[in-house]
């Protein structure tokens, strides 16, 4: 038996999205301007968008270098922050230097890093990865610190070597921390490949949206919009599907906002 | 520092248990003092010359108020801290780092939480080498003893706190330490679970008798598991005095409550923790 609250509950996410929209039309019919179309005709702009091949290549670009961007990112941020959360000379060294970075909108580094790299995908994953190194490196700084003291001297006891205990301890102790910086990184990378791509505009997702917007295609800019979000949407419910069942073992922390999983 | 030194100006021997041979000293604490550093330049002397020998399968507590430095005693004994002045021993053997020779069972538990019951027990025996299929037979056998067959499946978020104490002890009892290192052990427990949890262990101990040295605040708990009785005092941590519990084995909670030279061993060295002036002694 659904009772009448548990179903409106379960059903609040996508009443949220139609109610967005309605008012989206309405306020579209309201203004009647041309640069801001209706919901229906973007969303009608969608199918025409995700059925041309080159737009598909576009977007198929965008994702790639964020995975890489977001891989290389996760690869060096959560041993740092792992690192810099049990050692304090390791936290005292790279502190200061990421406070110095962390204030820095990395898209901002994109002109500079385009001209030494040029406007390809490397510089594009390397400002996606800046982007989303310093949340991962937090969080993970944050999960090292708070290890208990006590399980890293059970694990000594047992015989575990330093390193091993890092890797074998601290890390898995980590992991619920270290996953939340993750996602918060990885919402990251979306900004920051869109942004990448507004800047050097060669291809990608991005691409495509500020094309679109130069030649007066706004129901094309919407739907790209809408493109995107669905991306966001889709990428973060996949991850909190695996981080539930990484860390499933942990004590549910509270629920974030903004999750449509 | 570490001095070594092979006086032997330690406390007095106890008792000798009826039908055990003399026992050799396990743990040997000489001239043990450990200095913190403070907020500042000063240093707060925590444990002030600690001399003490314990014998291999003796049951030995540690009693005193908080801050008498008394789990500092124990981590030292454990290698997780090292100790400002004079030298900690086991077996003869300067304590320079843990090692699995010296099983601890924290308060906190300091549980595994990814991994399950079966996985936190099997942990020890794993890093020691020990094949899969044996580790986990023996896991298995462990978690029975202790009462938690059924449970291997379990990830320690699941447990009570009773019940995550005795996985902490299944799992240090798995790779077969000659000392058990316990902090206030039970101090988290419920009164009732904190009962049944001292006559398990008991009961365990008075089947392998290993060493122990158990870290506590209460009277009773302290007269009630063990051969010696090491009261502290408090600012600097010393030792009053070690009080031999001279009753018999197996002991069995209803009597013993009921035996006058328990009820005398519990008010005697309650006073004498009186005398130092300190509160909240009791648990």
């Amino acid at each position: 038996m659904i009772t009448p609250g548990a179903a409106l509950s379960k059903s609040a996410p996508l009443l949220a999205c139609i109610g967005l929209l309605c008012a989206w039309q309405v306020a579209s019919l309201a203004l009647q301007t041309e640069s801001f179309p209706t919901a229906l005709e973007a969303i009608r702009a969608v199918p025409s968008i995700l059925g041309d091949k080159e737009s598909l290549v576009n977007i198929g670009a965008s994702i790639r270098r964020m995975a890489i961007g977001l891989s290389l990112a996760v690869l060096f941020a959560i041993p740092l922050g792992l690192l810099m959360g049990r050692i304090k000379g390791v936290a005292s060294f790279f502190n200061p230097l990421l406070m110095i970075i962390y204030p820095v909108p990395k898209a901002a580094l994109m002109p500079i890093i385009m001209l030494w790299m040029g406007v390809g995908d490397m510089s594009k994953t390397l400002v996606i990865f800046l982007g989303v190194s310093l949340p991962i490196i937090y969080h993970s700084f944050q999960g090292g610190k708070a290890v208990e003291e006590k399980m890293l001297w059970s694990g000594a006891a047992m015989g575990l070597s330093a390193p091993q205990r890092m890797l074998r301890i601290v890390l898995p102790a980590a992991l619920p921390e270290i996953l939340t910086g993750c996602r918060t990184g990885l919402v990251l990378a979306l900004i920051t490949m869109v942004t990448s791509e507004m800047i050097a505009r060669q291809s990608g997702a991005g691409n495509i949206l500020f094309n679109a917007l130069d030649m007066a295609q706004y129901d094309t800019v919407f739907a790209m919009i809408i493109i995107i979000g669905a991306m966001g949407i889709l990428f973060d419910a996949a991850f909190e599907k695996l981080r539930g069942w990484l860390v499933r073992w942990s004590k549910p922390q509270h629920d974030m906002p903004l999750s449509f999983s | 520092m570490k001095v070594v030194s092979l006086r032997s100006d330690v406390q007095a021997e106890p008792a000798a248990l009826p039908g055990v041979a003399p026992a050799m000293a396990m743990i040997h604490i000489d001239h043990v003092s450990q200095r913190f550093q403070t907020s500042g330049r000063q240093s707060h002397l925590a444990l002030s010359d600690i001399n003490l020998t314990i014998e291999d399968g003796a049951f030995v507590s540690i009693l005193g108020p908080s801050g008498c430095g008394k789990s500092t005693l124990l981590y030292i004994v454990g290698g997780f801290v090292q100790p400002s002045d004079g030298a900690a021993k086991v077996k003869g053997k300067v304590i320079t780092g843990p090692g699995p020779d010296r099983g601890p069972v924290f308060q906190e538990f300091a549980l595994f939480p990814w991994k399950n019951v079966l996985g936190n027990v099997m942990y020890g025996l794993r890093q020691q080498g020990v094949k899969k299929t044996d580790a986990e037979a023996k896991s298995r056998k462990l978690l029975e003893m202790v009462g938690l067959k059924g449970y291997e499946n379990f990830y320690p978020k699941e447990l009570s706190g009773g019940m995550k104490q005795r996985v902490a002890i299944a799992r240090t009892l798995a790779y077969n330490p000659a000392v058990l290192l316990m902090d206030e052990p039970f101090g988290a427990l419920d009164a009732h679970t904190r009962t049944r949890l001292q006559n398990d262990l008991l009961t365990i101990w008075e089947r392998d008798r290993k060493t122990v040295l158990f870290v506590t605040h209460s009277v009773e708990e302290a007269v009630f598991l063990s051969d010696k009785v090491v009261v502290m005092t408090r600012s600097p941590g010393s030792i009053k005095v070690v009080v031999d519990i001279d009753l018999p084995r197996p002991r069995k909670r209803a009597e013993l409550l009921l035996d006058p030279r328990y009820q005398k061993y519990v008010v005697d060295i309650e006073k004498l923790i009186d005398d130092t002036g300190e509160d909240e002694i009791h648990a």
